[in-house]
């Protein structure tokens, strides 16, 4: 089937300086996982970046989504890169509290 | 009428694209009974949950059908997914149904947060697996007494 995967789902990054912040909008499920990967990949292994995520815009995102967001952790941490989740909607807050991984993002906010 | 029991029955390829078919249906049956927004965002992720696990395991790469039932009571929405796939076994197994909350970063798993959050959103979940025939997995979601109609 060919959907139009853009107006489920977009992630688009805008690099100012060394930080780079990546805007997602709409809802990030399994089905544009692969998408979100995509993007994600070559930022994360950049460690003299540092890279933000600003949720405004997302409307939903699913356990495929926030495990993505765990591996992205996991690797940064292991880089001792900076990674930052902004302006999370509260349906999407909730769903970070209710799974544990808010406390990571706040372990992250912490630590700069 | 009191005790009849209301459905709404779609079957869709169980495929990744679509499941935020499931989502707008839920959201169109769920607002009908007077459910807040709240709680159908909750219910929109839990039933997406159980039907990423049959996208995810119930047909491998062949295609294959996800049922998906609304019920609706007179206090309640239960809502059941169900393909005829492998079992659930795939999805037990690799799902501890575990948080991350006890967990440090180096040790936080990946997989079994969908089951968990199943688990925390809904009222009731059941798994009914039988290798072979498939996998129905039933939501339960009670109206709050200050949502009901009059």
């Amino acid at each position: 089937m060919n959907t139009n995967k853009n107006d489920k789902f977009s992630a688009t990054s805008q690099l100012e300086n060394d930080t780079c912040t990546v805007f997602l909008r709409g809802e990030l499920d399994l089905s544009v996982a692969p998408d979100f990967r995509q993007v994600m990949e070559p930022l994360v292994g950049d460690e003299a970046l540092n890279l933000i995520i600003n949720m405004k815009d997302l409307k939903y995102i699913d356990s495929t989504g926030i495990g993505i967001l765990l591996s992205i952790l996991k690797a940064r941490h292991g880089m001792k890169a900076e990674f930052l989740v902004k302006e999370v909607p509260d349906q999407i807050q909730k769903l970070f509290e209710m799974t544990g991984i808010a406390k990571f993002f706040a372990a992250q906010e912490n630590s700069q | 009428m009191k005790d009849e029991v209301q459905r709404v029955v779609i079957s869709l390829p169980a495929t990744a694209d679509y499941v935020d078919i499931v989502r707008l249906n839920l959201y169109g049956v769920a607002s009908k009974i007077g459910f807040s927004y709240e709680d159908i965002e909750d219910m929109k992720v839990a039933v997406s949950e159980a039907c990423n696990n049959s996208v995810l395991y119930a047909y491998k790469h062949e295609p294959g059908i996800m049922e998906v039932t609304f019920e609706v009571y007179e206090d309640a929405l239960s809502i059941t997914v169900k393909d005829e796939g492998e079992s659930f076994d795939s999805w037990s197994k690799t799902a501890d149904r575990a948080s991350l909350h006890d967990k440090e970063l180096s040790e936080a798993q990946i997989g079994g947060l969908g089951f968990y959050l199943m688990e925390a959103l809904m009222d009731d979940v059941s798994v009914e697996s039988v290798a072979g025939q498939g996998t129905k997995v039933v939501l339960t979601r009670r109206l709050a007494k200050s949502e009901e109609k009059v």
